[in-house]
């Protein structure tokens, strides 16, 4: 084994400079031991692969993705209409003549006869028309492109101006529709002060030959591929905001999914090599050696991570550079790929085996994809798109610019959970934790009584229960996806229930680690201290993290409801405490079977609780 | 090659995935992405045809008319879904920030058969659903006017392209293809990647935690052992691939042909499983030969997307029925691959127990 030279000074003002040096040394172990993993075997091939990939994707950029090839089956009895629409791989197109066709016009999704179309029963013929629809404004596009005189073939510009709307958040969320019909008859009046606007002028400010360009450009778009990339080739041209009439049109969500794919794809896959990498060190225990070396467990921690970062980091500014966007879209990636690296290094520590790990992960990555890419849909629709990071990426594509509050809000919560989670691992990194042979659900409770100190349990727990916050309003807000399609009793139904299940599994789960470590603990008093303590813990991580996420949207009016109305605190207080205590008097009652029943009670307390509220609200 | 063997080794496969509540995650996994594809699907309609959403349809727009009168003044009066006001630029485009209006348009005094074009500026709100919505109405409102003025100008156009009557949509039908093309396929598809990966887990491990003396021991031979492994991974897929097709016919989308797609998918996940069970076994350790193993596989799939009539295309034609004769002879082409790289496999196996028996 190599041996770590290691900059192992003590003293306070050398103890900075030591631990970067001790990270940086273990990095370039880390690297060194990856390059000897991929040993003279793999990187020939890997090689060869490489090649073959950049080949294939050549020879695939010329034929097309055929994925979608004959969905539907059009009958034509004219070869101009079939020699139209032989271009497109979807249309499996038969050519008859007109009697024919029209005996056996149920065998065909379109049929086409004199320039009429007819189109049959089902979705898959409203879909054929639709397509059809698409290829034949292309078609027509194509022709008038050619026009010697082209202000005669589009004899309509449109100039878009986008204006921001002061009152955007507040009135969606209070459930007023934009310009909803007046009350009165009569053109709405504009209550505040009426800014000049200047008239717009009625040429246009580019030449003929570059709109043409444009035209025949963005008509040529709509290839096989292209139908899946369009986004990446940056959809904004040269002409900014002129388009005719059929270019018209809002933006579409397929644009979002390609880019969370293209970024989140290679981070996911680098991620996977830190977990084999914390893995590795697991097996046949041959991480001692890096365990006795004189060196803290984090500096161990983010030695080991520093590679793969910076990896990630590059694979992401070369993609940059590649779709050609604005360097800034690697700000909001670099929370994105600090959270990717503590699960995985969390992930890593707990699975047993090759199979959990690749089961775990997978899990973990489609939860974390879903999270990050559903919002982006919303992005040019509404502010809450802004939860996932992602949407910052779609806006600086778009070229819109956002704040640093719109950075902190989408952000927020990705920094806090990577700490935390950063934190119980490097608490956690020691033999007996990462040789252990035990199942998932124990190792992860000794992982978590790690971090809840001896000496100052009341404080842990305190802690511990702020803490889990940002992970609660994550998982509720999976929550929130995964109910939105229920029909809608059900949906609130499951979503109150869940909702209170979470809280409540977040704030038992400290006492009940605590009770597992040590039964005796738990005596009436400490009981009592113990649910106080999560009990105000919890609610002021959810009060400060829901002031630093609506603060953005309005600071004074939920300012003030949540500081200035502090008489009202008691009541979420008394609830998060009367929950926790059900559940710990569970626990002290019957022992650890106690702990899913009280679980339980202390949900339907709180749904109770939460019903009340909602219900006392609607009246 | 005895197939008790066989089944003893992809029982002890079974029990290792029970024991440790894995294949728990991966139906918790199925479920998740099932409810949230139909989330998905809500959402993706919405915002392709805003329209669908039945609130918004009968909603009436206002609308802020500024500058000179043209011929789409009275399109817009006449249509269901505007209310115009005529009215000061500076005035609309202040009431449109109070959302008193949804959006305000100025047209200039450009000529209907003028030489240049018409430039007509469109003022809208950013960040919101509605003005999507708006958006797509206007469209209309625009299509209708640029046809009105290309009939004007007709006589300068030199070629005419050829005419089609296309009745008139009913709405729905964008989201057909992402579901059937792309849903679909990719989620059906899915257990074969996962089956192949876990085949690498399963192999690599008996090397990595030196449990392959063990078992080698036992009356089951080197090549058993693989081709056990192989059969519990294969056996996953038509389960999985099922589980898929039944969520998603729950969700209300009707998939023709459920038994011919399982079919297709068992067949086509064996060569990637052999394909990781020949990688697994040349490397013996895991993050090299996942490492390989998902490279092979990018260029793999890419390779086979790009042909016609592929694996994946099948799948879609199969689910909405237009599949004809020749899934059979791509059926034949895969089991010949098949064949190839289990013949590969079985070869490879022999020659690392005859060297470990020897050496």
């Amino acid at each position: 084994m190599t041996t770590l030279p290691l900059a192992g000074e003590s003293g306070p003002e050398k103890l900075c400079m030591g631990a970067l040096a001790d990270i940086w040394t273990i990095a370039k172990w880390e690297v060194k031991k990856s390059f000897s993993l991929m040993n003279r075997d793999v990187l020939p091939l890997a090689v060869v692969l490489f090649v073959l990939l950049v080949v294939v994707t050549g020879f695939s950029a010329q034929s097309g993705l055929h994925i979608q090839d004959g969905m539907y089956r059009v009958g034509v009895d004219d070869p101009a209409v079939a020699q139209m629409l032989a271009g497109d791989a979807r249309f499996m197109v038969y050519q008859l003549d007109t009697p024919t066709l029209i005996e056996n016009r149920d065998a065909f999704d379109l049929v086409i006869v004199n320039g009429f179309v007819n189109v049959g029963e089902g979705s898959r013929a409203v879909a054929a028309q639709k397509t059809l629809e698409r290829d034949y404004a292309k078609y027509v596009g194509s022709v008038f492109n050619e026009q010697e005189d082209l202000f005669a073939a589009y004899p309509l510009w449109i100039d878009t101006q986008g204006i921001t709307s002061e009152l955007d958040f507040m009135s969606t969320q209070s459930g007023q529709y934009v310009s909803a019909a007046p009350p009165r008859p009569g053109a709405p009046v504009p209550e505040g002060t009426i800014e000049q606007i200047a008239t717009p002028s009625s040429s246009l400010s580019v030449t003929e030959d570059e709109l043409r360009e444009q035209l025949v450009t963005s008509n040529a778009k709509n290839t096989q591929i292209s139908r899946y990339t369009d986004a990446l080739s940056s959809s904004s041209s040269t002409m900014g905001t002129f388009k005719t009439p059929s270019q018209l049109s809002p933006p579409l969500p397929f644009d979002s999914i390609i880019i969370v794919f293209v970024f989140i794809f290679p981070l996911y896959f680098t991620s996977q090599f830190f977990m084999m990498s914390i893995m590795n060190e697991r097996i046949e225990r041959r991480g001692e050696i890096l365990l006795s070396v004189p060196v803290k467990t984090s500096s161990i921690i983010l030695g080991k991570m520093l590679p793969f970062f910076l990896g990630m980091l590059a694979i992401c500014t070369a993609l940059t550079f590649w779709i050609g966007a604005s360097p800034l879209i690697i700000l909001p990636l670099i929370p994105v790929i600090f959270f990717f690296l503590a699960n995985a290094l969390l992930i890593g520590m707990l699975a047993r085996s090759f199979k959990e790990l690749s089961f775990v992960s997978i899990f973990f990555s489609t939860v974390a994809t879903s999270y990050l890419f559903f919002p982006t849909i919303f992005a040019n629709v509404h502010v809450i798109s802004l939860i996932s990071p992602l949407t910052l990426i779609v806006l600086t594509m778009q070229g819109t610019a956002w704040t640093v509050t719109d950075y902190l809000y989408s952000t927020s919560l990705f920094w806090l959970t990577s700490i935390v989670l950063f934190y119980i691992a490097a608490r956690n990194f020691k033999e007996e934790r990462l040789f252990s042979e035990k199942g998932l659900v124990t190792r992860m409770r000794e992982f978590l009584s790690e971090i809840l100190s001896k000496k100052r349990p009341f404080l842990s727990l305190f802690l511990l229960s702020g803490f889990s916050i940002p992970f609660v309003f994550m998982v509720q807000m999976m929550c929130l996806v995964l109910f939105f399609n229920l029909p809608m009793p059900f949906s609130l139904i499951c979503l109150l229930l869940l909702a209170a299940l979470i809280e409540e599994i977040a704030k038992g789960v400290g006492i009940y680690t605590l009770y597992a470590r040590d039964p005796a603990f738990l005596t009436w008093k400490n009981l009592v201290f113990a649910c106080g303590a999560t009990a105000i813990g919890f609610l002021v991580g959810e009060k400060l993290l829901l002031f630093v996420t609506l603060a953005q949207i309005s600071d004074s009016i939920f300012g003030s409801i949540l500081f200035l109305s502090l008489g009202s605190l008691w009541l979420p207080l008394l609830l998060h405490f009367v929950c926790v205590l059900i559940v710990a008097c569970c626990l002290k009652k019957w022992g650890k079977a106690g702990f899913v029943p009280g679980l339980v009670l202390a949900m339907i307390a709180h749904c109770v609780y939460n019903l009340y509220f909602l219900l006392g609200w609607l009246t | 090659m005895k197939a008790r063997h066989l089944s003893i080794i992809a029982k002890k496969e079974f029990r290792g995935l029970f024991s440790e509540r894995t294949i728990l995650l991966a139906v918790l996994l199925q479920l998740f992405i099932a409810l949230f594809s139909s989330f998905l699907m809500v959402g993706l309609t919405s915002m392709y045809d805003p329209s669908s959403l039945s609130q918004y349809s009968h909603f009436r727009y206002n609308v802020g008319y500024a500058g000179n009168d043209s011929g789409m003044l009275s399109t817009l009066y006449d249509s269901p879904d505007f209310r115009v006001f005529k009215m000061d630029l500076s005035t609309g485009v202040a009431a449109l920030k109070e959302r008193k209006l949804a959006a305000v348009i100025w047209v200039p005094d450009t000529a209907p058969d003028a030489d240049e074009p018409v430039k007509i500026t469109l003022y809208t709100l950013q960040n919101d659903l509605q003005s999507a919505i708006v958006d797509v109405k206007l469209k209309d409102i625009f299509l209708k006017y640029e046809a009105n003025l290309r009939e004007i100008r007709s006589e300068r156009l030199d070629a005419l392209p050829l005419l089609l009557k296309i009745p008139s949509s009913t709405g729905g039908g964008d989201f057909f293809e992402f579901v059937y093309g792309l849903l679909i396929p990719l989620l059906v598809f899915m257990p074969a990647i996962i089956a192949s990966a876990l085949i690498i887990d399963l192999i690599t491990e008996e090397y990595q935690h030196d449990t392959l003396e063990t078992l080698v021991s036992t009356p089951v031979t080197f090549s058993e052992m693989v081709w056990g492994k192989v059969l519990a991974c294969e056996v996953l897929v038509p389960v999985q691939a099922g589980v898929w097709l039944i969520l998603l016919m729950i969700n209300g989308i009707a998939i023709q042909n459920a038994g011919l797609i399982l079919l297709h998918v068992t067949i086509s996940s064996l060569a990637l499983i052999l394909l990781g069970a020949l990688t697994a076994l040349h490397y013996r350790e895991r993050t090299a030969a996942q490492f390989i193993f998902s490279t092979a596989l990018v260029v793999v799939i890419l390779l086979a997307l790009s042909l016609p009539s592929n694996p994946m295309n099948l799948l879609t034609r199969l689910a909405v029925g237009t599949a004809g004769a020749e899934q059979w002879i791509v059926l034949v082409i895969v089991m010949a691959v098949v064949a190839v790289l289990g013949y590969a496999t079985q070869r490879y196996a022999e020659r690392i127990s005859r060297i470990n028996h020897s050496g």
